[in-house]
């Protein structure tokens, strides 16, 4: 008999002796009918509060109380009207009903009460997985949840690339198990059945293992080993529901990036067949003009005037650059769809807007270029030399379209996570609605009249995008246009240890 | 007049080691304009053998060459000399570039680059080197309106003081010592910070920026403190 049981039963002791203290009294005024009634109260109170077997004790306990001190003569168990006895047998009947109905119903309300409790966790399980997109993440959030719900220590294996469960690959420490148990976990990972603690196979073990099983295949294996405030054996349906969601939340997470593997195949796709046919026609152009000046220089030398031979060299000069600023574009454009890493570093962002301003030294000679980069901007993660691109692409089609006299502005600013970068001129502006396009024109294939201005904004955006930012352009209140770009600055946990160890130089 | 016939008699000697025929035929008229006596190798055991031989003022040399790795010539060549090299690299492989300087060229031009630029370059590395042997430091240094005065470890802007932290100091003063020259990030790291901090690139960015906010009007449009995206940074101490 254990102490809650022991407490029940005095507690019984104490209502049946209560009710007699208020009976005693009235025995002589009242009608042997309704002194039962307060016993029955008293029944009613203990059923509610303790298991059946005090109720039926406290039920006894309240007739034999009655007949002592309630039926004449008092104070003893005989019975002079022996009519009492109906009353006994009646009393006992109602006590013992009571006491049934009442257990009956705290029974299903606190059934009601853990299914509630497990929808609750079958809820958060689910609510926490989705969105996950790494087998090890779910794995790890269901082991956590898993030991919240059960009240036990949980950890979740994982197979290595040759299909063998290893204890290297686990979510966490703090479920310790002999790495003898490797095999136990590799049977239930190859069988797909439980085992471990408690089932028939392996019962030696120190930690009961559950397969996490998908339509397919089996993703992981589960230990758990339970405390002793662990919630009781009758929740392994509640574990069976547990492990099958997340299961599912795995190959859901998996479906989900074959699919996006798929879709960036495609976009990549037309992105080349784009790309190739914006290329030749725009590799072709200059080694045209290149081409045919210096042919006629060649084979005209002595009846061109010094002017038209001038002239003619510029032509090659010049196409020359722009073939080299398209095959520098170019060069990023492969770069980026190769899927190189980009080389992130953290940079001051003026050292980068510096770096192309001195590179387009020689067309910005006569130009204003007004700069206004807050001295206290974080450093912001780039890849320089890509992102140095992008403001030479930039800063050319600003000089491309704004007038000598006007200032090309570049401005910089923080909003909250993001660094926010304006580039911005006195230019023609673009034609209304066009500036939703401009980025796009290259993406979507059309390849009529690209020139070099289209490739350098289409390539911005994939730059940008790459650096998980986003690019957009307007026209400018008063005339001129206004690209526009956020980069998201790095975490603060970062910035913390920057300023730490700048704090040690 | 007799001073220009003077400067002919000493003019330098440049060895030329690229083995593009093409880029050799400019880089000849180039030369030939310029009053340079010039050398040509089209590859790089030839090149060594010449460099050895002749011992020129200085080396124009493509790291893209069919038979050795241009670094290692670097290499081979500082064994025994310090003469000036200057490297032709293309875009995009900043990696080679900077192995080259660490290597210790003194500087690069990047393909496809102008006569122009490959002569500035070219003189540049000379009067550094014309300097180096002279090796007088003096005690006070000028540029635009910036001062040093090297005795009293004190820089003033436009005839006002700038306070600098030691670091910053040391890293202006590494800088002015080879003015002009591009250093690459690794040097730098190594002589302001000591070599185990050769990694630690952010803190040269950070003083940097730091450097250029004190003695630059627009730090976002640097006159001295130049930015080689990706390699390193150079003090121009003349416009």
């Amino acid at each position: 008999m254990g102490p809650s049981r022991f407490r029940d039963f005095f507690r019984g002791f104490i209502v049946v002796a209560v009710c007699t203290a208020i009976v005693f009294p009235l025995r002589t005024h009242l009608a042997a009918a309704n002194l039962v009634m307060i016993y029955l109260v008293g029944v009613i109170v203990v059923a509610a509060k303790t298991d059946k077997r005090a109720a039926v004790l406290t039920s006894i306990l309240s007739v034999a109380a009655f007949d002592f001190f309630c039926v004449p003569p008092y104070l003893t168990f005989r019975v002079s009207d022996y009519e009492y006895l109906i009353t006994f047998a009646v009393m006992l009947g109602l006590a013992l009903f009571i006491s049934a109905m009442t257990a009956r119903l705290r029974a299903h309300a606190s059934e009601a009460i853990a299914r509630e409790a497990q929808t609750a966790a079958l809820y958060r399980l689910s609510n926490n997985l989705a969105g996950r997109t790494r087998t090890f993440d779910i794995f790890k959030a269901a082991a956590e949840l898993a030991e919240e719900t059960f009240q036990s220590k949980v950890t979740v294996f994982m197979p290595d690339q040759a299909g063998h469960i290893s204890f290297m690959k686990r979510t966490s420490d703090r479920l310790i198990v002999p790495s003898a148990e490797q095999t136990i976990a590799q049977w239930v990972f190859e069988h797909g059945e439980r085992a471990g603690k408690g089932t028939a196979s392996f019962r030696n073990a120190s930690a009961l293992y559950l397969p996490v099983k998908g339509e397919q295949r089996i993703f992981g294996v589960m230990a758990i080993v339970r405390t002793s405030t662990s919630v009781a054996i009758e929740n392994v349906h509640l574990l069976d529901v547990f492990l099958k969601q997340t299961a599912f939340a795995i190959e859901r997470a998996i479906a989900a990036s074959t699919a996006q593997a798929a879709e960036v195949r495609v976009e990549t796709e037309s992105l080349r067949t784009s790309l190739l046919s914006a290329v030749s026609h725009d590799l072709r152009t200059p080694l045209a003009s290149i081409t045919g000046a210096a042919a006629t220089l060649r084979s005209h030398w002595s009846r061109l005037d010094g002017g038209t031979r001038t002239e003619l060299l510029s032509t090659v000069t010049d196409e020359a650059e722009r073939l080299n600023r398209l095959v520098n574009n170019l060069l990023e454009v492969t770069k980026l769809e190769s899927g190189v890493r980009l080389q992130k570093e953290r940079f001051p962002l003026e050292e980068i807007v510096g770096a192309a301003l001195l590179r387009l030294k020689a067309q910005l000679a006569n130009r204003q270029v007004h700069t206004a980069i807050p001295s206290d901007l974080p450093l912001v993660a780039m890849d320089a030399v890509l992102m140095e691109q992008v403001f030479i692409n930039l800063l050319e089609n600003a000089i491309k379209y704004t007038p000598a006299e006007d200032p090309i502005e570049i401005a910089a600013g923080k909003h909250d996570s993001v660094v926010e970068i304006e580039v911005r001129d006195r230019g023609a502006g673009f034609p209304p609605d066009h500036e939703y396009r401009i980025f796009d024109k290259f993406f979507r294939g059309r390849t009529d009249n690209i020139r070099g201005a289209g490739l350098g904004l289409a390539i911005c955006r994939a730059i940008i995008e790459a650096h998980g930012g986003s690019i957009s352009a307007e026209n400018r209140a008063g005339g001129g246009a206004i690209i526009r770009f956020q980069i998201p600055l790095t975490d603060a946990k970062q910035n913390d240890s920057e300023s730490r160890s700048k704090g040690e130089l | 007049m007799s001073e220009q016939k003077a400067a002919l008699a000493t003019r330098p000697e440049i060895l030329l080691i690229e083995d593009d025929p093409q880029i050799r035929k400019f880089l000849r008229v180039m030369l030939m304009a310029e009053d340079y006596r010039f050398y040509e190798a089209t590859a790089g055991v030839e090149g060594l053998a010449q460099a050895a031989t002749r011992n020129p003022d200085l080396v124009l040399l493509d790291l893209g060459l069919p038979d050795r790795d241009g670094v290692e010539l670097i290499r081979d060549i500082r064994k025994w000399s310090q003469m000036p090299i200057v490297v032709i690299s293309a875009r995009g492989l900043e990696r080679d570039k900077i192995e080259a300087l660490d290597a210790g060229a003194d500087d690069y031009v990047t393909k496809p680059f102008t006569p122009g630029e490959v002569s500035a370059r070219i003189r540049a590395a000379l009067r550094r080197a014309a300097v180096l042997d002279k090796n007088e430091p003096s005690e006070i240094v000028n540029f635009g309106n910036i001062t040093m005065n090297l005795a009293a470890r004190k820089v003033s802007v436009g005839g006002a003081d700038v306070h600098l932290t030691p670091n910053e100091y040391k890293l202006l003063l590494v800088l002015l010592r080879h003015s002009g020259k591009v250093l690459t990030q690794r040097q730098l790291l190594k002589e302001v910070w000591g070599p185990e901090h050769v990694e630690d690139r952010e803190y040269l960015r950070v003083f940097m920026s730091q450097l250029r906010h004190k003695l630059e009007a627009d730090p976002a449009h640097p006159k001295y403190l130049m930015t080689e995206p990706g390699i390193g940074y150079r003090l121009l101490t003349e416009p």
